[in-house]
């Protein structure tokens, strides 16, 4: 029991930690929007309007139950997309790392892939899917496939053939090779490509309900680009940038650092 | 009659043992006389000091320039001599700057009377002293690593000839003052983090088994200082600005990032640690409240600056003269309860000062701020008298440290 408590108390000092070190990342943050609102003061409100008002114009969104829904739909399709991916890439990423032959097949048509513009996948996505949630999911998922894969590739190749020597030598179980040797390497690769796919994934369903789809985050922008509305506009990317910035520090971030301290133990 | 005066010249001898003793006797009797009458004036006792630039100009000019110049002439003259080895200031250089001080105070009081020119002569004479006299150790010190002060030392007398032009050419000369506020935030924290670091590890050390020691880390402290400065910059510029109410956040939150190296765990309870601890809270608070204030439209900038000059100022100054103090004048630690009083008390002055400003009863709780003021700086001249004023414990001369550590 005693060693349990000792645990979780490590876990909230780290977690204490870690939360307190934001004010770091918030200082940085509130310098970012003291030179907006310099910036938006000198151009004017219909150009640039200062965070204030974008912010109050957001809160004003979420009374009126307009910016809820919108957000959890993009949010939804970012998801289903990238989750597509980070599933599927990840498995075949692995599957190619294994295989040196696979690998070199692999490496021209991910050239391709990542060379594609998502612009150009929304396009095929619209003709084949038409306007609905198919084609930001598929948008998506297109364009983080190749990142993921080529993470999950990597992680592979990169295996330390001694380690394996050594774990055959000492006779480890194969389960105990899988969590204690491979995985750990593996992660270590994966995650930072998860990451780098989670990110874009918010910029590429926002392109895509822009063109495609009548909600979501992005239809929103259309409308307020339609109707000039500079204010709905700055709220709105302000609503995207924010759920990022929340996801990256409150989710993932924690989540890398327990993964690494892992893998330096 | 002579021969009382000469007795009386000859027990004062002690207090010129180190340059500190004279200027913390000054900080915390000018502490209790620039507020008791600033108190007594609010009350309604004596007449509202009638000076150049209003009675609030005055009240703010003596506690930042008088009062905390004080503290900073005996802490610079005190701690760049130990820093970076060099000979001590003479006794006699020590009695000329302590003459600027009181020459400066007399002659701001009298401003009225005098107009405000023999004042900005003397008071500016007093820091270009202190400056000349810090700048020759600091820089012959081959690793430079302590130029921040006299960086910071020189803009405050920027800051204190800008207020003095303001003033001889009647204008407002307050923002010249709020300019200084933030420099003595900077220094507060390039002073602290020397200090702490210290005091911390000591703590630490004296409760055995740490895991890893206490470091004030300088990329930190670099965005707490850079932050301060923007922030400040701005409120000069850009007075009730809405980027100055973001910068004041930025400020509020790269000083709470500074709290990071802080938790160390049970030994941030004890007083060494809990005090300055607390500095960093108030300056964050202080700072966070002016960027409410002026992002909502509420104007709380005299909570704000309150709680910076009250809570943190007078807080520093309470541990760094408490500590520096006695460690040389040949005492150890005093780990007997009056510090953590005064510390108790001039904290509630600060919070009762804030809320003044932000609450409905203005007047009950302006004077409370200004009695705990008085309180603990009280407390603090009594306990301290002996320490500041007589002869060492060990009989030696000079600011030679005690060879004590806090103990648990």
């Amino acid at each position: 029991m005693k060693w349990r408590s000792g645990l979780i108390q490590e876990w909230a000092t780290s977690t204490g930690n870690y939360l307190w070190s934001g004010w770091g990342s918030l200082a940085s943050l509130c310098l970012f929007m003291a030179i907006w609102t310099l910036t938006a003061q000198g151009f004017g409100p219909l150009i640039l309007p200062t965070p204030l008002e974008a912010l109050s114009t957001l809160a004003r969104l979420f009374q009126a139950g307009e910016a809820g829904p919108e957000i959890l739909i993009t949010a939804r399709r970012a998801l289903a997309g990238f989750g597509l991916s980070v599933a599927v890439g990840s498995l075949l990423g692995l599957a190619a790392g294994v295989s040196l032959t696979a690998s070199m097949m692999a490496r021209p048509i991910i050239t391709v892939l990542v060379g594609m513009p998502p612009i150009a996948w929304l396009i095929l996505a619209l003709l084949w899917f038409g306007a609905g949630d198919g084609t930001p999911i598929f948008t998506v998922f297109i364009a983080c496939f190749p990142i993921i894969f080529v993470g999950a590739m990597q992680g592979t190749r990169t295996l330390d053939g001694q380690l394996k020597e050594v774990a055959q030598m000492f006779g480890l179980s194969t389960w105990m090779k899988l969590t204690d040797v491979y995985l750990p390497h593996v992660v270590s690769y994966l995650f930072p490509a998860w990451i780098a796919a989670l990110g874009m994934s918010w910029k590429i369903v926002v392109m895509a309900e822009l063109l495609s789809t009548e909600d979501g985050i992005g239809a929103a922008l259309a409308v307020s680009r339609s109707h000039l509305d500079t204010a709905a506009s700055m709220a709105w990317i302000v609503a995207l940038v924010g759920t990022l910035l929340a996801i990256e520090y409150l989710l993932l971030e924690p989540l890398k650092r327990k993964v690494e301290s892992w893998r330096t133990l | 009659m002579m021969k009382k005066i000469d007795a009386f010249w000859r027990s004062t001898v002690t207090i010129w043992l180190c340059p500190f003793r004279p200027f913390f006797l000054l900080t915390a009797s000018h502490a209790l006389l620039a507020m008791g009458y600033w108190l007594g004036a609010l009350v309604g006792v004596l007449p509202m000091p009638d000076l150049p630039g209003g009675a609030v100009l005055w009240h703010a000019h003596e506690l930042i320039f008088g009062f905390a110049g004080a503290s900073i002439a005996g802490f610079l003259l005190t701690a760049i001599i130990e820093f970076t080895g060099a000979p001590p200031v003479h006794p006699g250089t020590v009695k000329i700057l302590l003459a600027l001080w009181f020459a400066g105070r007399l002659a701001y009081a009298l401003s009225g009377l005098l107009g405000v020119i023999p004042a900005a002569l003397f008071d500016l004479a007093f820091l270009l002293l202190l400056i000349a006299l810090i700048a020759g150790p600091l820089w012959r010190d081959t690793s430079r690593r302590h130029l921040a002060f006299f960086h910071a030392l020189s803009a405050l007398t920027v800051s204190h000839a800008g207020f003095y032009l303001a003033l001889w050419r009647q204008e407002d000369a307050m923002p010249w003052l709020l300019l200084a506020v933030s420099l003595l935030m900077i220094l507060i924290i390039i002073a602290l983090s020397g200090i702490s670091m210290r005091l911390v590890n000591d703590v630490l050390a004296a409760q055995g088994g740490i895991a890893a020691p206490y470091l004030a880390r300088p990329p930190r402290r670099n965005l707490a200082i850079f932050s301060i400065a923007a922030y400040s910059a701005s409120e000069f510029l850009l007075p009730g600005n809405a980027t100055t109410g973001w910068l004041a956040l930025a400020a509020a939150a790269s000083v709470f990032n500074l709290l990071n190296d802080w938790h160390v765990g049970r030994a941030l309870l004890q007083r060494w640690v809990m005090i300055p601890y607390l500095v960093y809270w108030c300056m964050a608070l202080g700072y966070a409240t002016i960027g409410f204030g002026l992002l909502s439209g509420g104007n709380f900038n005299s909570a704000g600056h309150h709680l910076l000059l009250v809570g943190a100022l007078g807080l520093s100054i309470l541990i760094v003269m408490a500590v520096a103090g006695r460690m040389h004048s040949g005492y150890g630690l005093d780990h007997r309860r009056w510090l953590p009083l005064a510390a108790g008390l001039l904290l509630s002055a600060g919070v009762f000062r804030a809320a003044a400003s932000l609450g409905n009863a203005y007047i009950p709780l302006l004077h409370g701020a200004a009695t705990l003021w008085l309180l603990a700086w009280g407390i603090y001249l009594v306990y301290s008298w002996k320490v500041l004023s007589g002869p060492r414990p060990d009989g030696h001369a000079g600011c030679d440290e005690a060879l004590t550590n806090p103990q648990t």
